[in-house]
C-alpha cells in the first residue's frame, strides 16, 4: 500500500497542502481530481521525492520511502520533459538504467514498453522528430519502462488524441490489474468515472472525499432529478420551485437537488405545466456533483 | 522481482554525457578542425623552421668580402644568411626597401636598413657591425706595423666566460614552449567544456527532463555525473589532441626531447583537470539559475571575467616564473592550472609547491561542491531567472 501521511508543504506565504493524507492499496487505480491550485501536482511531487515536505511522509508497503525505494516508482511529471536530441530507444534504455534495471535487462523492457505504446517503430528517431502525440507515448513509456512498482502521474490524458487516450486508460487497467497502485491527477472528471473504481478529491490543499466513487454516490444522500422539457417553457422555470436546489442547469432543463419535503412527482408535475417533457429521471450524483457537495459541505 | 543493478547512477549519467556528445555532429567536427590546424602548424613548423635566415645586400668588392665574412659567423650561430650582390647603392636601397633583402652594406663604409631599430634585422646587423669593427680594426693595426700574427692573436682573443647563476638547459626551455603553448590551447578548451557544463544543466531545466531524471536519482548524482563525463570527454579529446601534435612533431623533427615533451604535456593535463573540476562546478551554478539558453550568457558574464581575469595573470605569471606573482598564481585554484605547469617544467617550483596547490584545489573544488550542489537543487526545478541570494536565502527545499 502507498501511504502518504499528514503531507503539508508552504511556498512562502502560500499554503500548497495542509495535511494531505490517502492510500492507495496495491492494484487499485485512483483518480486524483480538484481544481488547478488545489496541490495535485504539489502532493504529486513529493509521492515521488522531487520535492521535501515541510511535514508528514510517504510509506511504501510500510516503510518511508527513501531514494532506493523511489528507483522503483515509476512517475509522469505533468510537463513533459525529454533530452530532445536523443534517441528514443537510447533514452529509454538510459531512464530504465537510472532506474537500476542491468543493461540487458533495461534494453529488453525497453523494446517492451514501445511495443506496447505503438512508438515501436520510431525508436531510433530523436525524440524532437517525433508528433506531440508520439512524444506522450516516449514520455509514459519513460514512466513505465522500468516495471514500476507503483505509478504515479500527473494529467497523464493532457493533450491525448481519442486513440492516445484509449491506448493510456488499457495500459494504466493492466498496471492496477498486475498489483500496481495506480494514482493518477486528471481534470477530466468524466473520464477518471470511467476509469477508475475509487478517487481522491482535493480542494485548497485538503483531501475533502477519499473512497470508492460507488461509495460515495452512497454517502451523498441528496435526492437527484435530471429535467428536460422541450417547447416554450420559460427559462428557469425550476427556480422558482419551492424546496429545490438548482446543481447543475443543462438546456431546457437541470439537475435539481430536492430536499426533504419536496417529492419527483411535484417536480413532474411543475415540468409538465411547463412544456413537453423530454426526459425526467432520478440521477445519481455524478463526480463533478460529489465534488461540489464535498467542497460546500 | 527484476534484476537490480547497483551501479552508482552517477555513473551512468557520466557514460550517457560522454557518449552523447560523442555522437554529437559539431563534436567530431571542432575535433577534426583542432587535429588539422595542429598539423598544419606542425608541417609550417618543419618548413620554415630549422633555424633563422636573413638575405644581405652588397654593393662593392670589399662589401663582398664583409658579406662573405658574415656569412661565416652567422653559420657558427646556426643562422643562414645569403648574399646578393648590387651594382649600386641605389639598387640596393630598393632592394631594402621592396624587403627583397634585410639589410645592405654599402662599399664598406655604410649599411642600409628600411628603419631603426629593424623589425627582424637586429641578429644580423650585430653580426655585420662585428665582422665590420673586427676588419677596420685589423686594417688599424696593420697601419700601426703589427705583423699578421700578432693582429690574429689580438683580434681572436677568445670570448668572456660566461657564467650562468640558473642555467636553463635545451630540454627545459622546448618543455617550457610545449607547455606555453599547451596552457594556452587549454584555457580555451576550460572555456569550452564548462560552458558544456552550463549549457547541458539548461538544457535539461528547458526540456524539463531533469523532473523525470530527479524522481529517480539524487541532484548531487545528476551534477557530479555531468561533470565526470564531459570532463573525461574533454580529456580523451586533449590527449588524442596531444598524442597527435607530439607524434607529428616528432615525425617532422621539430621536437628534440619527445619524453620530454610528454612529461610537460602530462603536468598541464593534470593541473587542467583540477582546474576543471573546479571552474565546472561554477558553471553548473550558474547554468542551473537560468532557464533559457539565451539567458545563459548572462549568468556565465562574472564566470567568464574571471577566467579572463585568471588568464591575464597567469600569462604574466608565466612570464616571470619565479616571481612573487607567480608563486602565488600557481597555488591558487583559478589560476594554478596556467601557472604552475610552466613553473614545474622549469625546475621553480620546490615539490612543496606544486603539492600544495593540488590539495588546495581539491579542497577548494571538493568545498565548492556541495555548495554548488544545494544550489543546482534549490534552482533546477524553478523556472525563469533565479537570484542567487534568493537561493543562499532559501530554506533547504526546492521550489514548484
Amino acid at each position: 500500500m502507498l501511504e502518504l501521511i499528514d503531507l503539508t508543504r508552504r511556498f512562502g506565504d502560500v499554503v500548497a497542502l495542509d495535511g494531505v493524507s490517502f492510500e492507495v492499496a496495491e492494484g487499485e487505480m485512483v483518480g486524483f481530481v480538484g481544481p488547478n491550485g488545489a496541490g495535485k501536482t504539489t502532493a504529486m511531487r513529493i509521492a515521488v521525492g522531487v520535492l521535501e515536505a515541510d511535514r508528514g511522509e510517504v510509506r511504501w508497503r510500510g516503510k518511508p520511502v527513501d531514494a532506493g525505494v523511489r528507483r522503483r516508482f515509476g512517475y509522469m511529471p505533468e510537463e513533459r520533459g525529454l533530452y530532445q536530441k536523443m534517441h528514443v530507444l537510447d533514452q529509454l534504455v538510459y531512464l530504465a538504467r537510472l532506474h537500476g534495471l542491468t543493461p540487458q535487462d533495461a534494453r529488453a523492457s525497453t523494446e517492451r514498453a514501445v511495443h506496447v505504446l505503438g512508438v515501436a517503430d520510431r525508436v531510433r528517431d530523436r525524440v524532437e522528430a517525433l508528433s506531440l502525440g508520439n512524444q506522450q507515448r516516449v514520455q509514459l513509456a519513460a514512466a513505465l519502462v522500468h516495471r514500476p512498482e507503483v505509478l504515479v502521474l500527473d494529467e497523464p490524458f493532457a493533450g491525448l488524441d481519442p486513440v492516445g487516450a484509449d491506448v493510456l486508460a488499457g495500459v494504466l487497467r493492466e498496471q492496477a490489474a498486475a498489483g500496481v497502485p495506480v494514482v493518477f491527477s486528471s481534470h477530466q472528471l468524466d473520464l477518471v468515472e470511467r476509469l477508475c473504481e475509487s478517487v481522491a478529491l482535493i480542494h485548497k490543499g485538503r483531501i475533502v472525499a477519499r473512497g470508492r466513487i460507488g461509495d460515495l454516490r452512497a454517502a451523498d444522500a441528496r435526492c437527484l432529478v435530471r429535467v428536460e422539457v422541450a417547447g416554450a417553457a420559460p427559462e428557469g422555470w425550476y427556480a422558482r420551485l419551492p424546496g429545490v436546489r438548482v446543481v447543475d442547469p443543462l438546456p431546457g432543463g437541470a439537475i435539481l437537488e430536492l430536499s426533504g419535503s419536496v417529492r419527483e412527482r411535484d417536480v413532474l408535475d411543475a415540468a409538465r405545466a411547463a412544456g413537453d417533457v423530454r426526459h425526467f429521471s432520478v440521477v445519481q450524483p455524478s463526480l463533478s456533483e460529489i465534488f461540489r457537495g464535498a467542497v460546500q459541505g | 522481482m527484476r534484476p537490480e543493478s547497483d551501479e552508482g547512477a552517477y555513473r551512468i549519467v557520466a557514460r550517457r554525457e560522454f557518449v552523447e556528445r560523442l555522437r554529437d555532429r559539431g563534436f567530431q567536427i571542432s575535433t577534426a578542425i583542432t587535429l588539422l590546424i595542429i598539423l598544419g602548424f606542425v608541417v609550417a613548423a618543419s618548413l620554415f623552421g630549422g633555424g633563422t635566415r636573413f638575405d644581405l645586400g652588397v654593393v662593392g668588392d670589399g662589401s663582398r668580402t664583409t658579406g662573405e665574412e658574415v656569412v661565416a659567423a652567422a653559420k657558427l650561430l646556426d643562422v643562414a644568411v645569403t648574399v646578393h650582390g648590387y651594382a649600386t647603392e641605389a639598387a640596393a636601397e630598393a632592394a631594402v626597401k621592396a624587403g627583397a633583402v634585410d639589410a645592405a652594406i654599402v662599399d664598406d663604409r655604410e649599411v642600409i636598413v628600411k628603419s631603426q631599430p629593424p623589425a627582424q634585422g637586429q641578429q644580423l646587423l650585430a653580426m655585420i657591425q662585428a665582422v665590420t669593427a673586427r676588419e677596420r680594426a685589423g686594417s688599424a693595426l696593420q697601419g700601426a706595423g703589427l705583423t699578421e700574427e700578432q693582429i690574429a692573436s689580438a683580434l681572436n682573443a677568445p670570448p668572456l666566460p660566461i657564467h650562468e647563476l640558473r642555467p636553463l638547459d635545451q630540454r627545459q626551455r622546448e618543455e617550457n614552449a610545449v607547455v606555453f603553448v599547451g596552457v594556452l590551447a587549454l584555457y580555451g578548451q576550460l572555456f569550452a567544456y564548462g560552458y558544456w557544463v552550463a549549457a547541458g544543466v539548461v538544457e535539461e531545466k528547458s526540456s524539463r527532463v531533469v523532473e523525470v531524471l530527479l524522481s529517480t536519482i539524487r541532484p548531487s548524482q545528476l551534477l557530479r555525473g555531468k561533470i565526470l563525463g564531459i570532463g573525461t570527454l574533454g580529456l580523451c579529446q586533449l590527449l588524442l589532441i596531444a598524442a597527435v601534435g607530439v607524434t607529428a612533431a616528432q615525425l617532422a623533427g621539430i621536437l628534440r626531447f619527445p619524453v620530454g615533451a610528454a612529461t610537460a604535456i602530462g603536468w598541464v593535463l593534470f593541473w587542467f583537470v583540477l582546474g576543471f573540476f573546479f571552474y565546472s562546478t561554477l558553471f553548473a551554478v550558474a547554468g542551473s539559475i537560468v532557464s533559457r539558453q539565451e539567458d545563459l550568457q548572462a549568468t556565465m558574464t562574472p564566470l567568464s571575467l574571471l577566467i579572463i581575469a585568471a588568464f591575464f595573470v597567469g600569462i604574466t605569471a608565466l612570464q616571470a616564473p619565479d616571481s612573487t606573482l607567480a608563486i602565488v598564481a600557481s597555488l591558487l585554484p583559478p589560476t594554478a592550472p596556467l601557472a604552475m605547469p610552466s613553473r614545474i617544467v622549469l625546475g621553480q617550483a620546490p615539490l612543496w609547491q606544486p603539492v600544495a596547490s593540488a590539495l588546495i584545489s581539491v579542497t577548494a573544488t571538493a568545498a565548492l561542491v556541495p555548495f554548488a550542489v544545494k544550489m543546482y537543487s534549490r534552482a533546477v526545478l524553478r523556472t525563469g531567472r533565479v537570484k542567487i541570494r534568493d537561493l543562499l536565502r532559501a530554506e533547504r527545499r526546492m521550489s514548484s
